[in-house]
Parts: C-alpha cells; sequence; structure tokens
C-alpha cells in the first residue's frame, strides 16, 4: 500500500485488509482474500488470472541472500487458476497453471511448479529444482507421485466467492480497472 | 494442576456482557454471521470467517493466536456451497491451527499448528495432537487422539476427559485476567 504500483485488472477481487507492497499485478478473476500478504521486494509478482489466494498466504519476491547486486530484477510469476490455500508460502520465481498449494505448504526459492500439480498440506519444498507436471506431493515425507486426473476445477467456488466477498469486504480498486471495461 | 495467570492487555480485548474476550487485532469477516454463546476467549490475529457461512461456538471456547476459522465448502453440480460451522462447549483451539471442520463436538482439545481438512467431524472428547494434518472428510472418534501427517488414531483417552476439558478450559478462562497496570 506504500506506492501506487499495484495493478489490479477487471473482475479481479482484493480485499482492503490485503497486505500488498511493491510492483504487484494481479490479473482478472483473481480472488485475493483478506490477510493475504503479497511483497514484490526484488522483482515485480505478475499474478494471472482465476487464481484463489486465501487468508495467511504469503506470496515473496525476496532478494536471494547472497547477492550484492541488487540490479538483477527478477519477476515472479505465477500464471492462472491456481489456488493458494490458507497459511502457504510462496518464494519460488515460477508458477504454472491449475496448480493447488494446500494449507501450510511452504514452497522455496528456486522451485518451478509446472501445470496441474498439488503441493499436499503442511509439505515443505526447500531443494531448488522443476516439479514436472501434474505431481502430487504429500504425507510428511513428502512423497511425490504423477497424478494421472487434473486437480478439480475451481471456477465454481470462485463464482460463489466473487458474489459473496463485495458484500462483507472494502475491495481495492485499481485505476486499471477503469481501463479494463472500455475496450470491447 | 493450575494453570499460571495469563494476563492481557485491558485495552486490547473486549469483553461483552456475556463474558466473551474477543481481541481487538482479530480479523472477524462477516461478525453478524459469528454467535459466541459465552465466556468464549479469541485471542490476537486469530481469523473467523464467518463471511463464508455462520459460525457458532459453545461456552469456554478457546481460540487462540493466528489460528483460522473457515467454514468448509462442498462442491455440487450446479455450485458450490459452505457449510455453517458448529463448535461445542470447552473446545481449545491452539495457535496457528487451521479448522476447516465441518462440526466439532464438546470437549475438544486441537493443538498447535493442526490442519483440519474439510467437512471433518470432530466427536465429543476428541484430541488432536500438535502439528497434525487431518485429511478432508475424517471422522474422529469419541475419546481418540489423532497424530500425525497424514492424521491416525495414535492413543486412546481416559473416560475422565470430559471433567479434564471442563476443568482446563473453565480455569484458561478464569486465568485469562486483565494486567493490573
Amino acid at each position: 500500500m506504500s506506492k501506487s504500483e499495484v495493478k489490479i485488472y477487471h473482475g479481479a477481487i482484493v480485499c482492503k485488509e490485503t497486505k500488498i507492497r511493491g510492483d504487484v499485478t494481479i490479473g482478472s478473476m483473481t480472488i485475493v482474500h483478506p490477510c493475504a500478504t503479497i511483497i514484490a521486494d526484488a522483482g515485480p509478482i505478475v499474478i494471472g488470472d482465476g487464481n484463489i489466494i486465501e487468508e495467511q498466504v504469503v506470496i515473496i519476491n525476496r532478494l536471494p541472500e547472497n547477492s550484492q547486486n541488487k540490479d538483477d530484477i527478477s519477476t515472479l510469476r505465477i500464471g492462472n487458476n491456481n489456488v493458494f490455500e490458507v497459511g502457504c508460502i510462496v518464494e519460488t520465481s515460477s508458477i504454472g497453471d491449475n496448480n493447488v498449494l494446500e494449507c501450510k505448504s511452504y514452497i522455496g526459492p528456486g522451485i518451478k511448479l509446472g501445470v496441474g500439480c498439488v503441493i499436499g498440506a503442511g509439505c515443505r519444498l526447500t531443494l531448488p529444482e522443476t516439479l514436472p507436471d501434474n505431481t502430487l506431493v504429500y504425507g510428511k515425507n513428502c512423497i511425490r507421485k504423477i497424478i494421472s486426473d487434473k486437480p478439480p476445477n475451481q471456477n465454481l467456488q470462485r463464482e460463489f466467492l466473487t458474489k459473496v466477498l463485495p458484500n462483507y469486504h472494502h475491495l481495492k480498486k485499481s485505476k486499471t480497472a477503469i481501463m479494463q471495461i472500455a475496450p470491447q | 494442576m493450575e494453570l499460571q495467570d495469563m494476563y492481557y492487555n485491558k485495552s486490547e480485548y473486549v469483553e461483552t456482557a456475556s463474558g466473551n474476550k474477543v481481541s481487538r487485532q482479530t480479523v472477524l469477516c462477516g461478525s453478524q454471521n459469528i454467535i459466541l454463546v459465552g465466556k468464549v476467549i479469541v485471542q490476537s490475529d486469530a481469523i473467523v470467517r464467518a463471511d463464508l457461512a455462520n459460525v457458532r461456538t459453545g461456552r469456554y471456547c478457546i481460540i487462540s493466536k493466528n489460528s483460522v476459522i473457515r467454514p468448509p465448502y462442498k462442491k455440487f453440480s450446479h455450485g458450490v456451497a459452505f457449510f455453517p460451522m458448529r463448535i461445542g462447549d470447552h473446545v481449545f483451539i491452539g495457535e496457528n491451527s487451521v479448522v476447516n471442520a465441518a462440526d466439532i463436538g464438546s470437549y475438544v482439545y486441537i493443538g498447535k499448528n493442526v490442519v483440519i481438512g474439510r467437512r471433518c467431524i470432530l466427536k465429543d472428547c476428541s484430541m488432536i495432537d500438535d502439528n497434525t494434518i487431518l485429511p478432508p472428510e475424517t471422522v474422529v472418534p469419541s475419546f481418540t487422539k489423532y497424530g500425525g501427517s497424514p492424521g491416525l488414531c495414535i492413543g486412546e483417552l481416559p473416560e475422565c476427559t470430559q471433567e479434564l476439558m471442563t476443568d482446563y478450559t473453565r480455569s484458561y478462562y478464569q486465568h485469562f485476567i486483565p494486567s493490573r497496570n
């Protein structure tokens, strides 16, 4: 909220209690619940369309500890239709589409998520790597397997939240929202 | 064993006529849908998402710091519905826990850092250990203790659990007092 660099596209629902800092772009139809934290320190964060970001989620683009060079700007890109459940922490640089990050999961720096991955509740991934598409990580030992079916579609939940949340929360509006309505 | 006195800053908490003590630092969404029957403590930074569906707690419930109470949802063919959540009497919810349960009975103890999956049912006199991850739709029977990830039955509770939880939550409430200065 320090600077007005937050871009919110038309149709996105971002509650006022959300902490947003730095250059953040939130795509259309994305829902950000109250008390989520999005911090873009090291570089911009670009969030795609149709994501659901629940409370206590932390999405952070932080400077690498050993890097002295503050000029190398890295963008944190999040694709479309991902679900970030309560309390998950994201420090990675790239997330694809249709992923589900369950409650209290942790994705460390350098881990790239593909398409359709499910990170189970409480799983912590810290080693930099690229997860193949449709990976399921679950249990206390973070066991992995490739699932054949896609994670469930979240359209219905998104529709419901789009109706309900504006009744109870003050929403963040962005100037770009008006510009987005104009072209037909 | 007698509990130690826990002091809180009087200006931080609101005390209602029915004896509820609610911190000002909480996030109570949709507060018109929250029913706290009486003598309930809601500590700082707890989040209660009653905007999604009604939340009703019984007497002597303790909702600790940073915990999230979130009514569960279920998908139907024509849409999504969030279910109202009911919490019984003498229930303790530990710090940093996420509760997505559909129904929590009375005399239930939920530890710290617990994740309770969607539409779980916790029957009366059950206990969830610290750091447990309960998968969605788990039913925890009475007088059992669940722990681990995924949560499994790791033990049984004595028959006096009802008295133990009653004593514990009552004395917690009595020892949760404003600091004198």
